[in-house]
């Protein structure tokens, strides 16, 4: 029944996105409106793949560092990111795709980095080392951005903020093909170790007891949930929260097994994300809300309010 | 009695008479040279200014048009017009002011625009006994008073008032509210996420000045985001963009962009920024020049 309220809820926020918008589209004209075709359709799809990408790494870095406060822009990923953009945009990189390329490179060259501080202590990924490791390059990185703005003449650098700050202007059937191309090795990798990250939740050693081989389950684990996220930053930028309380959210609902948790933190980190997208598009129209302050408005009073539920019982 | 009252009447006089003294320029002893800025504060200058640094490109442009270009010892690494203000001596990007490299220039003046970190930086100046003025100049109106004011400090009052009477008269003639031509656009500052100019920037004034409707002039603010899907919906006739170059921006190949009907038949404006990208003494030419730009086919 869960389920479906779930799916139900899916498809009304989708419906509702591509209905939705700033500009006056009659209902009759929305199946030959390029307004719906070609900027609601594809930001509302891509804002629900991104939203479903970042949920389930979330559920996947949160099981993997076993940390509840894990959030998958927490291990450098934005911090590299914003210095891929920044360093596109001073060394003027021709090409429209010049800037979600080098946010990619940037996520991934971070993402290898803290991979690495990970594996200093041996052959096993240390998640302490990670949380640590992910914080330091992203500090890092996030010098280096500043330094290169505050020292360089151009001024749409600082406008690289903006993109960092994430949203979903950028969206087009281009970006959401790439998504869709690019997201189910990944998500297949972490829909395979579902079984395995329930027996990492018990620790590392009885994990290793009961059959999971743990040393390449962490590694696999680390590298899916931050390909994901980083190729949800190339197309959206940085977009917090999401990664971090849906996973919250679906463990309180529906427990703990990551078999049921990944398909339904794909679909909660879907909606929330397309409706605040579609808020943030229509509430101060004709203005717009970066997304992230949406993501954060609506999903911390609902945050708070499940805590307590939990809490409580 | 109507002899003491004879004098008390002269006293008056001469009460009266003092201030309109100080507005003829005559020299009072000191304080002579007094305008209030646009942070309030009341700046007196014994002389003219000698040694100014202007921390604004619009203010170096306003100095060298009233004639006291040859005042300035330092100014931006931004303050590219006239050619000669390349002459003076920068003291960096000035965002925020370096003090220490202001200081340097053993200023008598410091010309600063209004905002949070340059009222920090005046108190630090004013504390090293260097005077300092604070200006708005966000839109066309400030022009002007700044001009004047401008004037006051450095002696050129002549000049800097026909300069703000031009600016003034130019904006006298634009009928309020504007009634815009038969031609709109939308002036697009970055594409990801799509920001535009609001009725709070200058630019939406120049644009109404030649005869061209902001497609924004709703948005109150100086600038604000948008989505793509209101600028297709407004449907500007134009896109205007501050570039130096006449090279499409890299946004005018993605197709999100080209629901834009603008966009789609590459209608760019590529408006310098030397010219358009700050108010200051050149609004007619800007003007002129965006008004030849709308006009062509």
């Amino acid at each position: 029944m869960k389920y479906v309220l779930l799916a139900v809820a899916a498809a009304v926020t989708l419906g509702a996105a591509v209905i939705l918008g700033p500009a006056d589209v009659p209902l009759r004209d929305i199946m030959s409106s390029p307004i719906v075709w070609q900027l609601r359709l594809p930001r509302a799809v891509l804002a629900f793949l991104v939203g479903g990408a970042l949920g389930v790494s979330g559920v996947a870095l949160q099981a993997l560092v076993r940390n509840p406060l894990a959030d998958p822009f927490l291990l450098g990923l934005s911090g590299g990111a914003g210095l891929g953009a920044v360093a596109a945009i001073a060394l003027d990189l021709p090409g429209p795709w010049a800037l979600p390329l080098a946010a990619f490179v940037g996520a991934v060259g971070a993402m290898a980095l803290v991979y690495r501080l990970g594996l200093m202590g041996g052959a096993e990924l240390d998640p302490r080392i990670l949380l640590l490791g992910g914080v330091a390059v992203g500090a890092f990185a996030a010098a280096i951005t500043t330094a290169i703005v505050s020292l360089a003449q151009a001024t749409e650098l600082r406008n690289a903020f903006l993109w960092l700050w994430g949203g979903f202007s950028g969206a087009s059937w281009t970006t959401v093909l790439v998504i869709l191309v690019y997201a189910p090795l990944p998500l297949g990798v972490l829909a395979a170790a579902a079984r395995p990250l329930d027996l990492l939740a018990l620790g590392e050693e009885p994990a290793q007891y009961l059959g999971a081989d743990v040393r390449r389950l962490k590694r696999l684990v680390y590298l899916a949930a931050s390909l994901l996220t980083a190729a949800a930053v190339a197309v959206a930028g940085v977009i917090g929260f999401v990664g971090l309380i849906v996973p919250h959210l679906c463990r309180l609902v529906w427990g703990r097994l990551h078999r049921a948790l990944f398909p339904t933190a794909f679909l909660a980190g879907g909606i929330l994300l397309a409706a605040a997208d579609t808020l943030a598009r229509t509430v101060v129209a004709p203005r717009e809300l970066p997304v992230g302050i949406v993501t954060a408005l609506l999903g911390v009073p609902v945050f708070a309010f499940l805590l307590r539920r939990w809490t409580v019982s | 009695m109507r002899r003491w009252a004879h004098r008390t009447h002269l006293a008056g006089l001469l009460l009266f008479a003092m201030p309109a003294c100080r507005e003829a320029g005559r020299t009072p002893p000191s304080g002579d040279l007094v305008v209030t800025d646009d942070a309030g504060r009341r700046v007196a200058l014994a002389a003219p200014a000698r040694r100014v640094v202007s921390l604004l490109p619009s203010f170096t442009e306003l100095l060298f048009a009233i004639g006291a270009g040859d005042r300035l010892v330092g100014r931006t690494t931004w303050c590219d017009y006239p050619p000669e203000a390349l002459r003076v001596p920068s003291v960096g990007d000035g965002m925020p002011p370096n003090v220490e490299a202001v200081a340097a220039r053993h200023p008598d003046l410091v010309v600063l625009y209004r905002s949070g970190p340059n009222v920090t930086a005046a108190a630090q100046l004013e504390r090293l006994g260097i005077k300092t003025v604070l200006f708005d100049l966000n839109l066309l109106e400030q022009v002007g008073p700044a001009a004047r004011r401008l004037g006051v400090l450095t002696g050129r009052v002549a000049s800097a008032d026909s300069l703000a009477h031009t600016s003034d008269s130019l904006l006298a003639a634009l009928p309020q509210p504007p009634t815009p031509g038969p031609r709109s656009l939308v002036f697009i500052v970055w594409d990801n996420p799509p920001i535009v100019i609001g009725a709070g920037s200058y630019l939406d004034r120049l644009a109404a000045l030649a005869g061209a409707r902001n497609v924004f002039h709703d948005i109150r603010s100086p600038s604000a985001q948008v989505s793509i899907e209101t600028i297709a919906a407004r449907d500007p006739d134009f896109v205007a963009v501050l570039s130096d170059s006449a090279v499409p921006p890299r946004y005018a190949g993605r197709p999100e962009w080209r629901v834009v009907r603008a966009v789609h038949a590459r209608r760019f404006l590529f408006l310098p920024g030397q010219l358009f990208g700050r108010p200051g003494p050149r609004v007619a030419e800007a003007v002129r020049e965006l008004r030849r730009r709308l006009e062509q086919p």
